[in-house]
């Protein structure tokens, strides 16, 4: 027959640190502190008397070991029965089920006239789409009506906007929402982005996605709130601390604020990793013609997600590889990543096929530059413009197809060089020696280079072409 | 007391379980946390939410919780896991989700985001566990470090040159957001049973939808205090607790109000929000109108914020649109809300505005002197200046191929009732002095920009009108 009754203490010596704190809690003074040192821990784990031992249980509860002073049984004891200790006060392996995917599913979207929306909504209405319900942020001037569309149209979606703290709440917010399976996004400017560059660097650390939509602003410090394409180096190359690489996407007009906000979520899931899309001040402010998709995406919860359900209990979020090797081995994990993403390089070429002379522009300059082509070509020169629309990876191959037979190279930017130096770098980490000298059109402080500007430029030099 | 199912059974996170890392926790000898963890782990257990629970381990000594319980878990960074925790709640809100810190993380780097998730006030656990050290750093000074105690960053004891200690239950107790506050210790079997009671009290209130529960656990540090654990816990009794009082600080009786539902994918929906039509707009221009440019037309309109410049810029890059002509918008303000400077630069072009500035444009709408002064200069010959002449009475000098146009649109809209409606007049005078579209393809804009406020619609086409007549009498 079995009896019940309260378990008395067990210790295995090798779990106890020897603390002590379950010798005051025993009224019985079951518990002496120990005096032999146990070899396996190098530590004095206490001793264990239990003549007197009323199973009040106290030493259990002041025992700070999962795995030190444990009840000797639970449930009814089997008399004279031999069992393995191990097995007797062992554990209920975990029952967790394996993770597994829960399906994203693609609606149909009725067809629409084109919108006449400004840059930030379009890029608002984009992530909506793409099946983001969580969007948390901080008011920041360029980008803030994203966030005052997401405030306002969300809650009739039954989603989630918050407005943070501050960025640096923002972003890990987005942590947690990314964490736990969801497409999530800020949107932001040049300062607010900094501050959130911490989380970043947890988030591709940790493999979450995230859309960051930086509305670029002139720079450095506060700076001013005109546009500037003053990132570029930030998103491309200081995403944080650490080994950071991210897609990041340089869209250049309202319709594809939209476009590549939903292309971002699409390889932000591919890849779990965030993709920023670097936008301008002019391209968040104006206004244009946004014709919308035909489909939505009703996202699913994928398998590594802590959604907080049995499905996903296995999981965990980290970034952290305590084992020198262990991180080593993260690191040559995500750098193959950052290789695979090379495959989802954009760009788009006007009239290179037979340019004399190429025009490189990211974002509204890109915009200008073209009307700078199209007036060039009027002229008699063949020009052309090469316009990455990702940043990072660089489309290099699409690049050195349009130099092809090209005499001059002319980078127009809003910035001091940033651009050029993605293009140097891409440029010359594919070995590509022999391209002509770079000319550069550049104005900063929240000022974009004008036409005239870029065929005061060309036209200048006129005479090295004849 | 015994080891809750919610403990791993190994904890293959810890250095791959080598050796006894598989059963033995990486905390001191008789640091607190251990005892924490098991109440927490307990806690869990009884309310029977494993799988619900997500577990959010900080950056301090307990950064590695995630090695011990069988739930979701995510790990922070430094001081952010409050927030983390809202991501994950929100994500889902039928999750569980508990945010445990230690004193660094809680009351120093991330203050900001502690107080600022308390006062949210959405249901979610917080275990605070104020050691008044630094442990993971090695013995540091902490928000929490008491005054006159030592530490490596306060090497002859905290004093005033430090600031006092944080008493964070206190703090969290007087804002709104919370519901739940206590503080618990560890170092007798009486206030060992108080502390496993609050942290589940704390997590219920969380399941049950109430809200926000703290529960700061004054906890032990052997290591870094420099004494025996038996001393630790004579000391947290004997100096902690008279600075950092014990006992429940906040408790208020709120009903479960914590309701999601599962978001909206409902396209129509969306398109609603988003204004989609589905009517295909009328059109009513044979062409483009290449009497004022070939490809592209450059508008600039500038006045004051209120003047209503952005609206009226925004109703003609809407009518390009509408033409199925291609448009744009970029708005320029002065740092000012409200009177400062309101510029807006607007393109039509017959396939793509490619330059979307206008330094110089064709077509200026000044809505005051300084505007005009401004920009008049900048407009390219042959082209057209109207202006508000109820307000301008100075033109500068002005190219003479430029078409002057001098409209009173305040005089016009005040006779009309509404002073707001001057940009409507501006509109009609920009129909009339260019053509740049046909009058009903404005019209069409304007009632579609209103559709929610048909009332003002007779007035806004009252005020076009009279736009139009003003440039027509001049003209006569």
């Amino acid at each position: 027959m079995a009896l019940k009754e309260r378990p008395k203490p067990f210790l295995l010596p090798e779990y106890c640190k020897g603390c002590g704190r379950c010798i005051d809690a025993c009224a019985k003074d079951c518990i002496t502190a120990g005096h032999q040192i146990n070899p396996l821990t190098g530590l004095v784990p206490v001793e264990l008397d239990l003549t007197n031992c009323n199973a009040c249980g106290l030493c259990m509860d002041a025992c700070p070991e999962p795995y030190g002073l444990r009840p000797a049984h639970e449930g009814p004891i089997k008399k004279f029965e031999l069992e393995d200790p191990a097995k007797l006060y062992g554990v209920k392996p975990s029952d967790a089920p394996e993770p597994q995917d829960v399906p994203s599913v693609v609606l149909p979207l009725p067809r629409t006239e084109p919108l006449v929306i400004k840059g930030t909504y379009a890029s608002a209405i984009g992530a909506i789409l793409a099946g983001c319900r969580h969007v948390y942020g901080y008011p920041i001037t360029p980008s803030t009506e994203g966030a005052e569309l997401m405030a306002k149209f969300l809650p009739k979606l039954d989603g989630t906007f918050l407005q943070a703290v501050s960025e640096v709440a923002a972003v890990n917010m987005m942590y947690g929402t990314a964490g736990a399976g969801l497409p999530t996004m800020t949107f932001t400017s040049s300062p607010g982005f900094s501050l959130m560059l911490e989380g970043v660097s947890y988030m591709i650390g940790s493999e979450l996605p995230g859309v960051f939509v930086d509305v670029m602003r002139g720079g450095p410090g506060l700076g001013n709130i005109a546009p500037e394409q003053s990132d570029i180096k930030l998103a491309c190359h200081g995403l944080g601390h650490g080994n950071t690489q991210a897609l990041v996407l340089a869209p250049s007009t309202p319709q594809e604020m939209l476009d590549l906000t939903i292309l971002a979520f699409e390889l932000s899931f591919k890849y779990r990793n965030p993709v920023v899309i670097l936008s301008d001040g002019y391209l968040g402010q104006m206004t244009g013609k946004v014709q919308l998709p035909e489909t939505l995406l009703k996202p699913g919860v994928p398998k590594w997600a802590v959604y907080g359900d049995a499905l996903h209990r296995k999981n965990l979020i980290s970034s952290i590889f305590l084992t020198e090797t262990d991180l080593e081995a993260h690191n040559v994990h995500l750098n193959a990543k950052y290789e695979a993403m090379k495959v989802e390089v954009r760009s788009e070429s006007f009239r290179c096929e037979d340019a004399d002379v190429i025009l490189i522009a990211c974002n509204t300059p890109a915009r200008t530059a073209k009307g700078a082509v199209q007036e060039l070509r009027h002229q008699g020169i063949k020009a052309g413009l090469f316009r990455p629309i990702t940043l990072w990876p660089f489309p290099i191959e699409a690049l050195k197809t349009a130099l092809q037979g090209t005499e001059r190279l002319v980078v127009v930017e809003a910035s001091a060089g940033q651009l050029e130096n993605e293009v140097r770098l891409a440029l010359s980490k594919a070995g590509v020696r022999d391209y002509p000298e770079i000319e550069s059109v550049r104005r900063m402080g929240g000022i974009l280079p004008q036409q005239d500007e870029i065929l005061a430029q060309v036209l200048g030099k006129k005479e090295v072409l004849a | 007391m015994s080891k809750a199912s919610v403990i791993y059974d190994k904890f293959d996170r810890h250095s791959h379980a080598q050796g006894l890392k598989g059963h033995a926790t990486h905390y001191c000898p008789g640091c607190g946390h251990g005892l924490a963890h098991k109440f927490l782990a307990e806690a869990i257990d009884e309310l029977g939410v494993q799988d619900r629970t997500v577990a959010i381990s900080p950056v301090g000594c307990s950064v590695f919780l995630y090695y011990y319980f069988d739930v979701g878990n995510s790990q922070a960074a430094h001081g952010r896991a409050s927030v983390v925790a809202l991501g994950h709640k929100f994500a889902n809100p039928d999750s569980v989700v508990v945010s445990y810190q230690g004193d660094g993380d809680l009351a120093s780097i991330g203050l900001a985001e502690t107080i600022a998730t308390a006062q949210l006030g959405a249901p979610i656990t917080v275990i605070f566990i104020n050691n008044a050290i630094y442990g993971m750093t090695g013995g540091q000074m902490a928000p929490t470090t008491l005054m006159g105690q030592t530490a490596t960053t306060c090497p002859t004891g905290r004093s005033q040159y430090n600031g006092q200690p944080m008493k964070m239950a206190e703090i969290i107790a007087g804002l709104d957001g919370p519901i739940y506050v206590e503080r618990v210790a560890l170092f007798d079997a009486k206030q060992r049973i108080k502390a496993k009671k609050a942290i589940r009290k704390a997590l219920r209130n969380q399941v049950e939808g109430r809200g926000y529960s703290f529960i700061e656990v004054l906890a032990e540090c052997p290591t870094h205090l420099k004494m025996s654990p038996e001393e630790t816990e004579i000391w947290v009794k004997d100096f902690m607790e008279p600075v950092y009082p014990l006992g429940v600080k906040k408790d208020v009786a709120m009903e479960p109000w914590f309701h999601r539902n599962p978001p909206s994918f409902d396209g129509e929906k969306i398109l609603q929000l988003a204004g989609a039509s589905y009517a295909h707009p009328v059109r009513h221009c044979d062409g483009f109108p290449t009497h004022l440019a070939p490809a592209d037309i450059s508008l600039k309109l500038a006045g004051s914020g209120g003047d209503g410049a952005q609206t009226a810029a925004m109703l003609i890059a809407r009518s390009g649109i509408n033409e199925g002509f291609d448009a744009t918008h970029i708005p320029s303000y002065g740092p000012e809300s409200r009177g400062g400077t309101s510029y807006a630069d607007v393109h039509v072009a017959e396939e793509e505005v490619l330059n979307p500035g206008s330094p110089d444009p064709q077509i200026l709408i000044a809505f005051n002197a300084p505007s005009l002064a401004k920009f008049g200069p900048t407009v390219r010959k042959g082209g057209t200046v109207i202006y508000d002449c109820s307000v301008v009475s100075d033109v500068p000098l002005l190219d003479p191929s430029i078409k002057v146009f001098p409209v009173p649109f305040t005089g016009i809209a005040t006779d009309l009732g509404k002073a707001v409606v001057k940009n409507i007049v501006a509109l009609g005078a920009l129909q009339a002095a260019t053509g740049i579209f046909p009058k009903e393809t404005f019209l069409d804009a304007i009632r579609v920009a209103l559709k929610d406020k048909c009332a003002l619609i007779p007035l806004n086409e009252e005020a076009f009108a009279w736009g139009i007549k003003s440039v027509e009498a001049l003209r006569s």
